[in-house]
């Protein structure tokens, strides 16, 4: 197969799958063209791309996007930091995990956007209480999967790699983080989702600015349009950015079979 | 032998093609076998040669060029006349032994009482009395391939097709279940068709023996293996008649072996 | 006792005296004034403050509002998903119908669509549950599809030639083969379904934990706020057991 063949291929693939969003898209339409819906209810997707390309000029969608996606950022990297570091001490030191492990499980449990009150509370409105929230939840998924990854180490590769004459301390990022990765890049994909999620979340409840409030803004200000525009281009953002890591992870891991679970298998 | 009876199994240019990620591969390539009731045949040859793939055509789970026949009649998918036992036992997990071999006579529609007739005596014959209420998980390998065979005697298929059965199971086990599988099919005398790599297994078992070339895979040579079963194994696999066989078949076996590693060392 | 019991034992002791220190370390702190009483109330104050609502009986409506919405939603994603995905992975045609769907959703943050489930459905539980629908429905799908697409061929066509017919396979081999995989997705949407009300609550009001959580945080109630994350917590841990239980119970033949 050529290269042109290739990309045709792909390229014709791609259609395909894209296709049914088309087909909705048009039945979406039509029950708005109808009338069947109430226009309040369900705005034309017409009036939603309308809105949208509004927002782009006027400049507010990518004012709050950008402090979303900031929030998110800064939540995300320092909680798969700190994540990572928890997950790789609770391998390697037997004391570090039996005093970490119940703090750990206890906050599995915990819905972490219920904090974000509490720390409204601490830090007030704002950036802060945001960055905080995407902090812990992504915390949790990084330590764990971390964790996951080092410990499930096969044992024959440690031997292996200690009888070719590898140190104590080389043992660590050589073998046992190597190892990991996989397992890492897995975490930081539900940690990305999740720093959206609570990005959002802390912004409609305890924020006056960011994507979240503003999607909130035009809801109770009966701009339905331009809700479901910000609110599309929330799905488009999220969407693109998941892509991107797991783009990203399968070009890093090359060398792993499943580099990162698709959750579409496309086999047959 | 004057046989003027229809043969049991009859393939007859069987070519296979698969997809792979390297372009389409040709398994099989115009496969001839015929196989008679009551026929305990093997089929051996080199890993990779389509042993399989032809085993998996005659049970109808893969399409194929050509004719395969059972008792004359074109095959249109799996039935219950072809009973098949893989080397991954298969056992349905979240069932018991129990309802593992009950499983093809609740789909046949007997009713309990039958269907427990039939399980328990099967169960005996496997000899896993008691251990009715397990699950596959706490099985040993070797239990969970009786259970495995229990399983398609339960429906008494006319025809066995087994893939390479015991090559799950580690030396002892396997000498064992080969025991056991001889027992079997000397009360039953159903018509089995064999699929392994183990040649000393092939000659202990089997009446008659295919040697299958490398891919593309067809039958290059034939066995007839005349043995007195009636002698233990201790004096018949030492036994000058068993090792004569033996080596023929090995060396057959081993010159395909052969091709395929230069066929691999080509590409 | 076996090793087993013995180190679970010995782990609920370590767990029971971390939260002893925690709680005590927290009442310390909060009564030499770390930080304001607002900031901190002193776990005391708290506990008291909890035992006040169980007693006029608020927390236990709020409770009640909100599990139920939590476990309708939770519900019928789960009977949804499952559906979905095995139909996704028996009709080539639903799979291409639903696929664009299922990937666009997954990884958006679905708390975003909480305007349209309020403009749709209103600020009372019928949106609140169909939001936990939409919230936790695609890691269903997708579990399903995934664990349907995965049943070893093996098993297929040993029930093939022991005479299943196609009804027969999807419903007794391909289902119970899938019966783990599912568990174990819905476990881990349980608790999504929990944050998704709660922040629903938080963000749209209509009773629950999470309307009075914000109530308690925007009145500076901070003991009510304290009490209530407490409780979340509690529910939390409480569900996870029960599922453990649950699993251990029925799901002992899924090998590892």
């Amino acid at each position: 197969m050529t290269k042109a063949d290739e990309f045709m291929s792909s390229a014709r693939r791609g259609l395909v799958r894209v296709a049914p969003l088309i087909l909705f898209g048009l039945i979406w339409h039509i029950i708005c063209a109808v009338g069947l819906v109430n226009k309040d209810f369900l705005p034309a997707p017409g009036a939603v791309a309308a809105a949208l390309a509004d927002l782009f000029k006027g400049g507010e969608i990518t004012k709050n996007l950008t402090i979303t996606l900031f929030r998110a950022a800064v939540g995300l990297v320092l909680g798969a930091a700190c994540g990572i570091w928890i997950g790789v001490m609770m391998a390697r030191s037997r004391h570090f995990r039996e005093y970490v492990t119940p703090i750990v499980g206890g906050t599995y449990s915990l819905p972490k956007s219920a904090l974000i009150p509490l720390f409204a509370l601490w830090f007030g409105i704002g950036n802060v209480t945001a960055i905080a929230a995407v902090f812990l939840a992504c915390l949790l998924p990084m330590i764990v999967n971390t964790y996951h990854g080092v410990v499930t180490t096969p044992k024959v590769l440690v031997w292996s790699a200690e009888a070719l004459g590898t140190g104590e301390r080389e043992l660590w990022p050589r073998i046992f983080i190597r190892n990991a990765l996989p397992d890492i890049f897995t975490g930081l994909r539900i940690a990305l989702g999740f720093s959206f999620v609570l990005a959002i979340s802390a912004e409609m409840i305890a924020s006056t600015n960011g994507i979240g409030k503003l999607i909130f803004m035009y809801g109770e200000n009966g701009n339905y349009d331009y809700m479901f525009a910000g609110i599309a281009c929330m799905v488009i953002v999220a969407f693109l950015a998941d892509r991107v890591l797991v783009i990203l992870t399968k070009r890093l891991l090359v060398w792993h079979e499943s580099a990162v679970t698709e959750p579409e298998t496309r086999r047959r | 032998m004057l046989d003027l009876v229809r043969p049991k199994i009859e393939i007859r240019g069987v070519s296979k093609t698969y997809a792979s990620e390297h372009g389409p591969v040709l398994a099989l390539r115009g496969t001839d076998l015929t196989v008679n009731e009551g026929e305990f045949v093997s089929i051996v040859g080199p890993s990779g040669c389509g042993k399989s793939t032809l085993l998996y055509v005659v049970g109808g789970f893969l399409a194929a060029d050509g004719e395969v026949a059972v008792d004359g009649a074109p095959i249109k998918g799996p039935g219950t006349d072809r009973g098949v036992v893989f080397q991954e036992y298969a056992l349905f997990p979240w069932l018991t032994v129990h309802d593992n071999i009950a499983f093809g006579l609740e789909r046949q529609g007997l009713v309990a009482s039958e269907r427990e007739k039939i399980v328990s005596r099967l169960v005996g014959v496997i000899g896993l009395a008691g251990f009715e209420k397990r699950y596959p998980r706490e099985l040993s390998g070797g239990m969970k391939q009786r259970v495995a065979i229990a399983r398609t005697l339960a429906r008494d298929p006319a025809i066995l097709l087994l893939d390479e059965p015991f090559g799950a199971l580690d030396a002892q086990t396997r000498e064992i279940m080969q025991d056991e599988l001889l027992r079997i099919w000397l009360e039953t005398r159903k018509t089995v068709l064999m699929v392994t790599h183990d040649v000393t297994e092939a000659v202990y078992l089997s009446n008659r023996i295919c040697v299958m070339s490398a891919r593309p895979g067809q039958i290059i040579e034939e066995f007839t293996v005349s043995l007195d079963r009636g002698r233990p194994r201790e004096e018949l696999v030492v036994s000058e008649q068993f090792n004569s066989i033996r080596n023929r078949v090995w060396l057959s076996v081993r010159r395909q072996a052969l091709v395929a590693g230069e066929r691999n060392d080509e590409s | 006792m076996n090793s087993a019991e013995v180190r679970t034992d010995a782990f609920a002791w370590r767990s029971a005296v971390s939260i002893l220190l925690f709680i005590a370390l927290w009442e310390i702190a909060a009564r030499i004034h770390v930080a304001p009483a607002i900031l901190l109330p002193p776990f005391s104050i708290v506990a008291a403050q909890l035992w006040h609502s169980t007693l006029d009986g608020t927390l236990a409506a709020d409770l009640s509002i909100s599990l139920a919405r939590a476990f309708c939603g939770l519900a019928l994603a789960t009977g949804g998903g499952v559906v979905l995905g095995l139909l996704m992975a028996r009709n080539r045609t639903i799979e291409w119908l639903v696929d664009p769907l299922v990937a666009l959703g997954f990884p958006s943050p679905k708390i975003a669509f909480i305007p349209i489930f309020i403009l749709w459905f209103g600020i009372e539980s019928l949106s609140k549950v169909l939001l936990v629908t939409f919230a936790c429905v695609f890691p269903v799908i997708i579990g399903t599809y995934s664990a349907a697409r995965a049943v070893s061929r093996q098993f297929i066509w040993s029930a093939l030639s022991l005479g299943s017919n196609r009804f027969s396979l999807f419903l007794h081999v391909i289902l119970p083969a899938c019966y783990p995989r599912i568990f174990t997705t819905f476990r881990i949407v349980v608790p999504v379904g929990l944050i998704t009300t709660f922040t629903a609550e938080m963000v749209a009001g209509g009773g629950g934990m999470g309307a009075t959580l914000i109530y308690s945080q925007r009145f500076f109630e901070s003991p009510t706020v304290f009490a209530y994350i407490v409780v979340m917590l509690a529910v939390g841990l409480v569900v996870d057991a029960v599922m453990r239980r649950f699993q251990n119970r029925f799901l002992r033949w899924a090998e590892g």
